[in-house]
């Protein structure tokens, strides 16, 4: 099931496939239901980079006007310079894989693959030759002659991704496509799409509502909500700074607690700091353990305080007391580590 | 993957979406267009004539029918006979459906193939294989005195009890085969969970059957209700001149009172019924239910062991698949005899009546217009149902709603009225000799069983496919060709058997829409049972029970190819 990228491909890297997207002023509204307001990004050559959303929040409809399935009520989309708002689906050269694969089931692995230079008219042993290749990526020459149904849903996972890049488009567009995976058959794929997009330099627009997905695999995260962006930018940047609560609540886990009105500071799990690791220079409050659970690498506590319940994740280590359920504890934060918000 | 540069698709720009909305309009024209010149305008046509009198506007007609006795007791007669036709066949359906949705697979299809062989083979022969079985002198008869149970033959037919049988027998499978899908989405679990908290057989059928399975039985019910009031040939056939039903009284006032007015009037109230079952079971389930077939499964573990209600039920069950079945299984021995009327056992086993079948130039041209007749129909039913199938799942879905409706009404409206309408358009302009009416009645009656099973495979089709398609680089046309094509061809078959089917078993259209010369087989079939009785209708019937079996079979191995 572990599938790796052929060494062959990992010597050199070639010259970048991927082209510049940007998107200028997009709206688009289905009836009165307004999608997106008014919309601009811009998508690096050579970039991976994530619409990170809840669902509604206009990243897939963001993705259809890229791909040209739907056209923009006003604004316009560019690929590598050239306008192709009103180009139609199959001239953008964009490969596209949907959130169910949509592989064709009535046709082989080869012919799925290969559908795309068939309809490219190229010649019978050059078409052999492509798909092979593109097979040979994902590590599926062996099934070339099954049907979709008979492979597992990780197998079709990288059919659909071969069939996407056989054509060598100058976008890849996915849309959620690990979402019906299970959990460690997403992570080797994550993995290998990584390799693929650093090896062959492709410029990637990657929809997905899981935000561990969105930091494991992006060069950029741009944060979606009711068709505005948010805040854009490296997962780490945004983890750190996030500009609003909702990015900061959005993207990992975070306590809020309120300030004067109309304020509110953000705390990391991590940043909270619980009974002996406590210093004199932190703030300090009191309260109680409700319950604790071991994770591994440390202790995640959750204290009632403040009426809200706090998370703290506290070193392996640390003493019984501090977590024992219905203790009494001292947590607090250096006053750096406290990120300030107006209250959302 | 040195190379960079890939030549583009060769075609053309793409449709923007306004040409996409304006294809999809186009693709339902014709059907549409069809339906109005030849099932609505004929029958706006037909029903005009029942607010007319002596060229005036009047409701005399109407007031007529309320009057009258006989119409009165014939009314009347028709919405009892339905009624208690509905409540036979939800009552004999309950014990076979729970049969059929817990035996084993193996025993199931068994099951299912004496479901569905009458179910797809012909009234008429249904009703011929009847007569014969219950006849003075027939089998039924012949067993209940040989054994004692009575001493005279028993009146089975021309009565009441003759158009109980005929009927149930026909339209069973209506309300079996929902009620076995709400069998099938029955948690056989809750059964168990049910008798482990102390229910009784009673208590189970009463509090967790009956109402998990009931959308099923209404479903079904209301359908069999719907066909059962306008029904012609079962009660004209089976039974007595107490038994007469709306159908019967409208032909007659065609064909011997040549009253278009009260005929028209008849056929008002019988379309207002059959519209209000309609909107009733719109209401209740949405058409959407007739469009999707089969619900989904539930946990399919059979139980563990049945109580002793359910027993109860596999015998109960038992004896209506027989009743469905029985029929058709002795009608065939029966065929093979050679005396002047029909007998089980035959004392003798011969060839007499199918030699008679092939001798006889009457029967072979009849069959011989059945068969051009019904390819012609298969084929424009085709045509016409898929192009509006797939017009009406591009469309917005503001217009879907109304499509839908006016391409299934067909189906529903009593064949009757269909008939009458038609024959009152088109035997001025000579096209009821030409066949050309016939042919355009069974596309009317048949272009709704295409649309239905295309438009289904539609609705399970992944739009994202054809996406897929098109960002691959492919035209619409090659799409369509490549992708939706292909994946839909099960589907149009089976549409196109249902319409072929359709056509080859109707009587009621060909009795009004051709003449002696271009009659069809079921047509010359109702004449040798209505006057008086010639035992070819019963080698006919077997040769068409064996086709019928032939195509059910061949269409399940394709279905069970499909799915492997």
């Amino acid at each position: 099931m572990q599938a790796s990228v052929h060494p062959q491909h990992l010597a050199s890297r070639p010259e970048r496939q991927g082209k510049e997207v940007v998107l200028s002023s997009i709206q688009k509204s289905y009836g009165t239901a307004v999608a997106l307001p008014d919309l601009s990004l811009v998508v690096a050559r050579g970039e991976f980079c994530t619409l990170l959303g809840a669902s509604g929040s206009g990243k897939t409809t963001l993705l259809k006007i890229i791909a040209g399935f739907e056209a923009p009520d006003a604004g316009s989309v560019s690929i590598a310079g050239k306008d192709v708002t009103r180009t139609s689906i199959a001239d953008r050269n964009i490969g596209m894989v949907f959130q169910n694969y949509a592989l064709f089931p009535h046709m082989s692995v080869f012919d799925n693959v290969s559908f795309a230079l068939r309809m490219r008219r190229l010649n019978r042993d050059d078409i052999k030759r492509r798909v092979n290749e593109a097979l040979a990526l994902v590590s599926m020459e062996q099934l070339r002659e099954r049907l979709p149904r008979e492979l597992s849903g990780g197998q079709q996972q990288r059919v659909a991704l071969a069939r996407a890049l056989v054509f060598r488009p100058d976008i890849l567009l996915m849309d959620e496509p690990l979402g019906a995976l299970d959990k460690n058959l997403r992570q080797a794929i994550q993995l290998q799409l990584k390799k693929l997009h650093h090896d062959l330099g492709l410029t990637v627009i990657f929809v997905t509502h899981d935000q561990d997905e969105a930091m494991n695999l992006s060069d950029r995260i741009v944060i979606v909500d009711q068709g505005r962006i948010i805040q854009a930018g490296a997962p780490e940047a945004l983890y750190r700074a996030p500009q609003s609560a909702f990015v900061a609540g959005f993207l990992g886990e975070c306590n809020f607690i309120e300030q004067a009105p109309g304020q509110v500071l953000g705390i990391r799990p991590e940043s909270v700091r619980v009974g002996t690791q406590l210093s004199a220079a932190d703030m300090h409050h009191e309260g109680r353990v409700v319950t604790s659970t071991f994770c591994g690498l440390h202790w995640k506590i959750f204290i009632e305080a403040l009426g809200r319940t706090i998370v703290a994740y506290a070193p392996a280590g640390t003493d019984g007391a501090d977590r024992t359920p219905g203790q009494s504890v001292a947590w607090g934060f250096r006053s750096e580590d406290a990120m300030a918000f107006s209250a959302p | 993957m040195t190379d960079n540069a890939l030549p583009r698709p060769s075609h053309a720009a793409g449709q923007t979406q306004w040409n996409r909305n304006r294809m999809a309009l186009l693709a339902a024209l014709p059907l549409l267009l069809f339906l109005l010149l030849f099932f609505v305008g004929p029958i706006g046509g037909l029903l005009k004539e029942g607010f007319y009198r002596d060229g005036t506007l009047s409701l005399e007609h109407f007031r007529h029918l309320a009057v009258t006795p006989i119409y009165r007791i014939v009314l009347g007669n028709t919405f009892t006979i339905a009624a208690a036709v509905t409540l036979s066949c939800v009552l004999m359906s309950y014990p076979l459906a729970y049969l059929l949705a817990t035996v084993r697979p193996a025993v199931a299809r068994v099951l299912f193939f004496a479901v569905l062989l009458p179910f797809w083979s012909s009234a008429l022969v249904r009703t011929s294989a009847w007569i014969a079985l219950l006849g003075k002198n027939g089998p039924v008869n012949a067993l209940l005195t040989g054994i004692g149970i009575i001493d005279q033959p028993m009146a089975f037919l021309y009565n009441f009890t003759g158009v109980m049988i005929g009927m149930t027998h026909v339209l069973m499978p209506f309300v079996v085969l929902p009620l076995y899908a709400s069998f099938r989405a029955m948690d056989n679990a809750l059964v168990q969970a049910a008798q482990s908290l102390g229910a009784d057989s009673a208590g189970i059928l009463r509090h967790v059957v009956l109402p998990l399975t009931s959308p099923g039985v209404v479903a079904g019910a209301i359908i069999v209700f719907m066909n059962a009031v306008g029904y012609y040939i079962t009660p004209a056939l089976m039974g007595g001149p107490a038994q007469r039903m709306a159908a019967e009284l409208i032909s007659y006032n065609i064909t011997e009172e040549l009253n278009w007015g009260l005929a028209a009037a008849l056929a008002g109230v019988l379309l207002v019924t059959v519209l209000l079952s309609l909107w009733l079971f719109n209401r209740l389930f949405g058409l959407d239910k007739l469009i999707s077939g089969s619900a989904g499964k539930g946990s399919n573990t059979l139980p563990a062991g049945r109580t002793p209600g359910g027993r109860l039920s596999v015998l109960a069950g038992a004896v209506s698949a027989l009743f469905l079945v029985l029929p058709i299984l002795i009608v065939i021995p029966m065929s093979f005899g050679t005396s002047d009327f029909p007998m089980f056992p035959p004392p003798h086993y011969g060839l007499r009546w199918y030699a008679s079948f092939f001798a006889d130039s009457k029967w072979l041209a009849a069959l011989w217009s059945s068969l051009r007749v019904g390819l012609m129909v298969t084929l424009c039913a085709s045509v016409l149902g898929t192009a509006a199938a797939l017009g009406v799942h591009k469309m917005p879905s503001a217009r879907k709603g109304w499509l839908d409706a006016l391409f299934i009404i067909p189906m529903s409206v009593p064949a009757i009225i269909t008939a009458v309408a038609l024959f009152y358009l088109m035997a001025p302009l000579g096209w009821v000799a030409n066949s050309v009416a016939v042919t355009i009645g069974h596309t009317v009656l048949a272009s709704p069983y295409v649309y239905i099973t295309v438009r289904a495979a539609l609705r399970s089709f992944d739009p994202s496919l054809e996406l897929a398609a098109l960002s691959l680089g492919a035209s619409w046309p090659s799409m369509f060709r490549l992708v939706i094509l292909p994946l839909l061809l099960p589907s149009l078959i089976g549409g196109a058997v249902f319409a072929f089917v359709t056509s080859f078993d109707d009587v009621v259209m060909a009795l009004f829409l051709t003449t002696i010369h271009n009659r069809t087989l079921p047509k010359l079939m109702y004449e040798g049972l209505a006057n008086d009785f010639d035992p070819t209708v019963i080698s006919a019937s077997c040769l068409l029970i064996v086709a019928t079996a032939v195509i059910l079979v061949a269409n399940l191995l394709l279905g069970r190819k499909k799915e492997s």
